[in-house]
């Protein structure tokens, strides 16, 4: 239904190590931005193509229950911090948001291209 | 030029009234407003700030000529749900620093034109393509609050109980409609810990203002203060909800120019476009310390008849929010508060206004951008 071309949303890459989630590191201070960068956002300086945790803490976390085209309600969605990287919003599934504090981890992304996550330790 | 001033306000209906159009709202409002500034002839202004959200280009010049408002500069601002604010704040500037005499601020939105139910996220937006809309946003506002000073549902109910009491009690308000805190949470969930009730309608209206120097007139209400900011970078490192470090920073600048502090003020207009949205914006104020805006609405402090009514117009949740436009439907009510014009609602004896507009729906960022306005004094 998007009729966007260049898809904002950050990416993941699954190989043989499993899922990592994708995006860029200052490589002076070491700011990590899953949003495309050409310099580091904070110090100006050049930053590199990386490769970040799937795994993470829930910061906040709410189930949408309304119309939003594209997305069909109930959908769980989460602020999770990744380890040493940046903050994206993921879906969960179910209609039970995961609390703040939880050990969450990416497990790809949805056919529409959000990214998914469970609690850490859960199978995807 | 020391100070500037409102001389006079000005509103159309508020509502869901796809039929209307900008041009019909933008001359209702105006027109109230130049009547209630003396201004017999659009000559005597200047310049005009307008500011809509969603309007196509040349939506006010479209609706101005109607009213015989050509030549003069028409320029037109975008800031989220602070977009007439921010309107304001530039003219109270282009005043005191000379370059406009009088300046006509206007805001307007058409949103049924645009929305059948509420605002569809931004699909450039990385969270708004996500399925992130403004009631998600705001109920992760609520969530990370809740994690970091828990959150009774009751307080969540306890602003949509006042402010529609208050909306009551204000003819304009587009929901007037009074509700109990059982009826606000069994209404639907929205999202989660949000119900129905929690959250503000869209609407169609205009809301205007003239602002111009002092002239002597006991009527205009002189601005104390203004600010202005856009949102830090909001990340990983953030422990805060959503906007509040920016309505916290914004309204400590403008507290710091007025030369008064929350305490000072008799009456305030906040951003209230969901529930959990007054409680962090009466602790950014400063009303209260973090953690407390629970306490503070329960408490009856923040009530009609309490010690410093927030939203004696209905806020948001009772007006309805025509983005552009509810700014200046804030500063209208904190002008006809401070002028005793308020009827059924009026806060007794009110000297100074504080009025908070909240503008949001950019990922990575703590807002769009916030504006504080002091007024009175
Ligand atoms: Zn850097």
């Amino acid at each position: 239904m998007s009729t966007t071309t260049g898809d904002p949303r950050p990416r993941v890459r699954t190989g043989p190590d499993g899922v990592a989630v994708l995006g860029w590191r200052c490589t002076g201070c070491g700011y990590p931005v899953a949003q495309a960068v050409l310099r580091c956002p904070l110090c100006r300086g050049p930053v590199a193509e990386s490769a970040f945790s799937p795994e993470g803490e829930v910061w906040a976390s709410t189930c949408l229950r309304v119309r939003v085209p594209g997305h069909t309600p109930p959908y769980a969605v989460a602020y999770v911090v990744l380890d040493d990287g940046p903050r994206v919003l993921v879906h969960t599934p179910g209609d039970r948001p995961l609390p703040p504090s939880t050990r969450a981890r990416v497990t790809g992304t949805s056919g529409t291209g959000d990214l998914l996550a469970v609690p850490a330790g859960e199978e995807s | 030029m020391s100070a500037a001033f409102v001389h006079g306000v000005g509103t159309s209906r508020f509502g869901r009234q796809p039929g209307v159009g900008a041009p019909s709202l933008v001359q209702q409002a105006v027109t109230e407003a130049l009547d209630d500034a003396g201004v017999d002839d659009v000559r005597e202004l200047d310049a005009v700030f307008a500011g809509t959200v969603f309007g196509a280009p040349g939506t006010a010049q479209r609706a101005l000529q109607l009213l015989g408002i050509t030549g003069v500069p028409i320029l037109t601002f975008e800031n989220a749900c602070a977009t007439s604010s921010t309107a304001l704040h530039e003219a109270r500037h282009a005043v005191l620093s000379g370059r406009f005499g009088r300046v006509l601020c206007l805001g307007v939105e058409t949103m049924t034109l645009h929305f059948s139910g509420p605002i569809t996220p931004e699909e450039t937006d990385a969270e708004g393509r996500a399925g992130l809309a403004l009631p998600g946003v705001y109920a992760m506002v609520a969530s990370r609050y809740e994690h970091l000073y828990g959150l009774e549902p009751k307080a969540l109910a306890a602003v949509s109980v006042k402010n529609r009491r208050h909306g009551a009690l204000n003819p304009r308000a587009q929901h007037g409609a009074e509700v109990t805190a059982e009826e606000v949470l069994a209404s639907r969930m929205v999202a989660d810990p949000l119900t129905l009730l929690q959250c503000c309608d869209i609407s169609d209206a205009a809301t205007a203002a003239v602002i111009g120097g002092e002239r002597g007139v006991g009527r205009d209400v002189r601005i104390a203060a203004s600010a202005l900011r856009s949102g830090e970078l909001w990340d990983h490192r953030s422990t805060h909800p959503w906007g509040y470090e920016l309505m916290a920073g914004v309204a400590a600048d403008a507290w710091h120019e007025a030369g008064i502090g929350p305490g000072d003020v008799d009456v305030f207009e906040v951003h209230d476009a969901f529930t959990i949205g007054e409680i962090t914006a009466t602790e950014a104020l400063g009303i209260t310390e973090p953690g407390g805006g629970c306490d503070l609405v329960l408490s009856g402090h923040t009530a009609l008849g309490g010690r410093q009514p927030v939203n004696p117009s209905g806020g948001l949740l009772s007006r309805g929010h025509p983005l552009g436009a509810t700014g200046l439907a804030q500063v209208a009510e904190a002008v006809w508060q401070l002028r005793g014009e308020a009827g059924a609602r009026q806060v007794e004896g009110a000297r100074v206004a504080a009025v908070e507009t909240m503008g949001g729906g950019t990922a990575g960022i703590d807002g769009n951008g916030c504006v504080v306005v002091v007024l009175g004094g």
